[in-house]
């Protein structure tokens, strides 16, 4: 207790140098934290964007389909497949669909499309695409009409001419690409709105009708009410062949999807292809999506499902993402690395200057009868200090900005924004909140102080009290 | 009297010596003899159904045919319901095909040549026939062999190396009476078999013998095979070369 003591007083006897040596330790442990943070919460916020308007969690799939997805390794719908999965305890929805390739023409425009039958009212649990419609589209004439308002101030005008041809099913997020300040947007934003507007109209089943992806809409050059040819194979070799009035056009967040997704009401689709009744995969919308549910509600529905079909979770299915973010997170775990092996170094300096700082103060005190046992106790406990204090409050203000940061994700606004997308990434940053991470990140400083320990009292016990008190 | 006998022995070598000349055939006009009695020596009109076998399902597909010389030909699908009405023309080295559900006319790429008819074992190329087992092939007799009780021309055609075939050779087995494709080996350029096909249930159509089911099994897949039957022909019934037209694609019922 006695030696707590002694500790404690020598922190606050230099109160510079105890905190420069703790905010070294706690840049480490905020930045540590933070990086890991949004790393994570970036991640998780790219999985939601695919699962939530693609795959889904769990997809019940033909046993072969994965391996070549043509429409003829298919199954057909059954509701008594469908009441057993319902029943399951983590399953809200089964979400049917018929998904294949095809060639979709416009005049001489053709290219290779995603064709995706499904039913608009069932994929509302889980896609939402009805909510993924354009709302404003910013073609060059609703520019020039814009512009050629004016009480649209010049600095709009310019951030106009770089969203020249982009879609926005919100105006929220037109309004952050515009780099607008909310005043600013209740006067301009009704006026962009007026020329940019866009109708769109709804497909249901039974109604021949599809929705297109923003992109594939402008690549084919293809308007509401215009038609679209599509050609494939079908059912057992069949010939597929079709032409749809286009009622509207959707913007999803995957531009891998946006530039070769169609849509079609599942039936529709089916008579496509030939396929009364089959469906190429069933979706799940799940109540629990974490990890941990996914998981033993794979193995619940393994044992109910029949050995034509097999189950696909969202991991196998967006194997090349995935492997993409593993690749990423390495990365940002060498970063992190350097960052600790910078923040060591920072540590070590300061307990090395501070050791040869006090090396005539361990000397008087061993010189005096303290035991060298003793001052090395002394010392460790001083650092430990050191530690924790620069740990809790790198901790503290870290979880306080991640904390915030869970539900106010950084978005990026105007040019920067843009930048981001053409990356092909949604213009925001997401927190992960405070996790098992927390833990990893925290011991590893802990270990760094740990190191730093050694210096000092490999020092003390090996010192001269002759030559350390001449220093 | 003499004169009578002479010329009459005369006449008795034109019936008996002549054809006896006849069977002595080079390979090449074998296969020419068989091509032409099966394709007709000017044009020809089909009416088939194709059955594609798979090892989970089948379905068949019936169409018409009609064809003039190697250089047109145009086929028309009449049933499935879903399907009838699609048209594939060919003149000389061009093909089209015209899809009435979208009102659709698509010219196809060479690389199409090789890719199946229909979802079908047979390729576009055997059903359009852009190459020719006569012309393009040079043609080696390898014997005579009894298939199926009938005495064969066994024969090796070499695919030609400037023509533009899918196939390094083939080995084909011709009724030495009839002239009658009763079986054919089909090798990749590597010499490996792609498939065989077998001509049986002889038939009289149009006042000639013809092999009405055709079946065509690929080597390397399992349970999967397609069976063409001729339902009905015709053969040198005269028709225009107009008649191959892509309005008639269209018109043609």
């Amino acid at each position: 207790m006695n030696n707590l003591k002694l500790a404690w007083r020598n922190l606050w006897r230099n109160r510079r140098r105890t905190l420069i040596t703790s905010a070294s330790i706690f840049f480490a442990v905020f930045f540590a934290l933070i990086m890991r943070s949004v790393q994570l919460g970036t991640y998780d916020h790219m999985y939601k964007n695919v699962i939530e308007s693609y795959t889904g969690y769990i997809q019940v799939q033909h046993k072969d389909f994965w391996d070549e997805k043509i429409v003829d390794n298919t199954f057909p719908e059954e509701a008594g497949m469908n009441k057993l999965l319902l029943d399951d305890k983590n399953v809200a929805a089964t979400i049917p669909r018929l998904e294949s390739f095809a060639l979709a023409s416009n005049g001489h425009q053709s290219k290779g499309v995603v064709v995706m039958g499904m039913d608009p009212e069932k994929e509302k649990h889980l896609s939402k695409v009805n909510d993924k419609r354009v709302k404003y589209r910013l073609s060059p004439a609703a520019i020039n009409m814009i512009n050629g308002e004016e009480s649209v101030p010049e600095k709009v005008k310019e951030m106009l001419a770089l969203v020249e041809n982009k879609s926005y099913s919100s105006s929220s997020r037109l309004q952050l690409d515009l780099d607008l300040e909310d005043k600013e947007a209740s006067e301009v934003l009704p006026l962009i709105e007026k020329y940019s507007k866009f109708e769109n109209g709804s497909i249901h089943m039974g109604e021949p009708g599809v929705w297109v992806g923003d992109k594939l809409s402008q690549y084919l050059e293809l308007g509401i009410g215009d038609t679209i040819v599509l050609i494939s194979q079908g059912y057992h070799g069949s010939t597929a062949a079709g032409k749809y009035e286009i009622k509207g056009i959707v913007k999803l967040p995957l531009p891998d999807l946006d530039n070769k997704i169609v849509y079609l009401p599942l039936d529709i689709c089916q008579e496509l292809f030939n396929a009364e009744n089959m469906i190429t995969s069933l979706s799940l919308a799940l109540l629990n999506t974490d990890d941990k549910s996914v998981n033993t509600t794979m193995e619940r529905l393994s044992t109910i499902i029949p050995g034509e079909q097999k189950l696909m979770e969202w991991r196998e299915m967006n194997e090349l993402m995935v492997s993409q973010m593993d690749a990423d997170d390495k990365g940002g775990q060498i970063m992190l690395g350097i960052l600790y092996l910078v923040i060591a170094f920072g540590v070590f300096g300061t307990v090395l200057m501070l050791t040869a700082e006090r090396k005539r103060e361990f000397g008087v005190l061993v010189a005096i009868g303290m035991q060298k046992k003793k001052l090395a106790s002394v010392m460790t406990m001083e650092m430990i200090l050191i530690g924790l204090l620069g740990i809790m409050a790198g901790a503290f203000v870290a979880s306080s900005l991640i904390l915030y940061g869970v539900n106010h994700p950084i978005v990026f606004k105007g040019e920067a924004a843009l930048m981001f997308e053409d990356m092909g990434f949604e213009p925001q940053l997401a927190f992960w909140p405070i996790d098992n991470y927390y833990i990893s990140q925290i011991l590893i400083v802990v270990f760094m102080v740990l190191l730093a320990i050694i210096y000092p009292t490999r020092k003390i016990f090996g010192m001269k009290v002759v030559n350390a008190l001449r220093a | 009297m003499k004169h009578r006998t002479k010329f009459f022995v005369l006449i008795l070598m034109a019936v008996f010596v002549i054809p006896a000349f006849g069977q002595d055939l080079t390979p090449r006009e074998i296969i020419q003899k068989a091509d032409e009695k099966f394709n007709g020596e000017l044009t020809s009109t089909a009416v088939m159904a194709m059955t594609i076998v798979r090892p989970t399902w089948e379905r068949t597909i019936e169409f018409k045919n009609w064809t003039s010389g190697r250089e047109y030909a145009l086929t028309l699908i009449t049933a499935p319901a879903k399907e009838k009405g699609q048209t594939f023309l060919k003149r000389q080295n061009e093909m089209w095909t015209w899809n009435p559900t979208i009102s659709r006319l698509i010219k196809l790429p060479p690389s199409m040549m090789s890719q199946g008819w229909m979802g079908s074992d047979y390729t576009n190329d055997d059903i359009l026939k852009e190459s020719s087992v006569v012309n393009d092939y040079e043609h080696e007799l390898m014997g005579e062999e009894e298939l199926n009780g009938r005495l064969c021309y066994k024969i090796k055609m070499l695919a030609k190396e400037e023509a533009a075939v899918i196939w390094g050779h083939q080995i084909r087995w011709i009724d030495k009476k009839d002239f009658l494709f009763l079986k054919s080996e089909l090798y990749d350029e590597d010499g490996y078999l792609v498939r065989t096909e077998t001509g049986s249930e002889v038939k009289l159509m149009d006042g000639r013998l013809i092999t009405s089911r055709i079946e065509l099994v690929p080597a390397e897949e399992d349970g999967q095979l397609t069976i063409i039957e001729m339902k009905e022909m015709k053969f040198n019934e005269p028709i225009k070369e107009s008649f191959f037209s892509q309005q008639n694609m269209k018109r043609i019922r």
